[in-house]
């Protein structure tokens, strides 16, 4: 997913893609992150518990908590809810 | 819940989907528009230097129609752009079928905001051009095809030059309307995804508080 995001869509889409480990390479190609923002993501999401990093032989993969449940689910509720409420837009 | 987010999103986008077709094929109308009148300008031009002057090119109309044609190629390109990614958008919903799940809704709504934020200065210039170009062809429409107007006290009294440049106004007047629905319809979309992206950002103070929670 590329374009202009914000900080929160890049968070749950990694979120999401971390449902099951993921290396680093990865994660940066499929949220159209470069390595400098890609690390400064992943060191948020590790440092506040929603990511934990595996050791898979002499890689490192990046898999989702728990934790990270509860911040994607509200994140879906408000991004649907647009769609639920006024305004709308029709032909 | 999931199921009317599903049902309005879907109908938005193919909704808009039409716009951006039809804002294409009128664009491409204006510049074959444009460039016809040059062609006919030119042999005009010929035929004034190379015969006894009994034609006479129009300065003016060479003008317009070089600014028609120009205005409606980058009207063309800036209109494929925005086309592309809504049609990129609306394949994924459509392949994906009647079964969309949650995070696929949530992905493809996330995607079509991050569309909008990166071509709203875009969809802006066209609301104007759209405006612009309908008043344009509407004007270009009624005054290449009178001979003769008068206003007076008494009503309006016009004469068509000839009875061929009917459907010359008539095609000029089908490009103003559309364009002008065209430009409304924009704005219409323009106006509820701003005020969504400003739901949006309203919302972010409760995803930073529950993303910064610290439970330990």
């Amino acid at each position: 997913m590329s374009g202009r995001r914000t900080a929160f869509e890049i968070y749950w889409e990694i979120l999401v893609f971390c449902r099951t480990p993921q290396s680093f390479t990865g994660i940066i190609n499929r949220c159209d992150l470069n390595s400098k923002t890609g690390q400064e993501y992943l060191g948020f999401l590790v440092a506040k518990e929603y990511l934990v990093e595996v050791a898979e032989g002499d890689k490192t993969r990046y898999i989702s908590t728990e934790r990270a449940g509860e911040y994607t689910a509200l994140f879906s509720s408000l991004y649907r809810k647009l769609f639920d409420t006024a305004p709308r837009f029709k032909l | 819940m999931h199921e009317s987010a599903l049902v309005q999103f879907r109908s938005e986008i193919r909704h808009f989907y039409l716009i951006a077709v039809a804002n294409i094929v009128f664009a491409a109308l204006v510049m074959a528009f444009g460039i016809s009148v040059l062609v006919g300008q030119a042999v005009s031009m010929y035929e004034t230097f190379s015969t006894a002057l009994y034609v006479i090119y129009s300065p003016v109309i060479l003008l317009i129609a070089l600014v028609a044609a120009l205005t409606g190629f980058s009207w063309l390109l800036t209109g494929v752009r925005v086309f592309e990614g809504i049609k990129t958008i609306k394949d994924d919903l459509d392949e994906k079928g009647r079964e969309v799940s949650d995070e696929a809704l949530t992905r493809l709504i996330v995607r079509m905001l991050s569309h909008y934020r990166d071509n709203r200065a875009i969809i802006r210039t066209m609301i104007v051009v759209c405006t612009l170009g309908g008043v344009s062809s509407f004007l270009l429409g009624i005054l290449g095809s009178l001979e003769f107007l008068s206003v007076s006290t008494d009503g309006i009294v016009f004469t068509l030059n000839n009875y061929l440049v009917i459907p010359f106004m008539l095609l000029a007047l089908g490009v103003a309307l559309v364009s002008l629905t065209s430009s409304c319809y924009f704005s219409r979309f323009a106006k509820v995804w701003d005020e969504r992206i400003g739901k949006i950002e309203e919302s972010e103070a409760l995803l930073k508080e529950t993303l910064e929670r610290d439970r330990r």
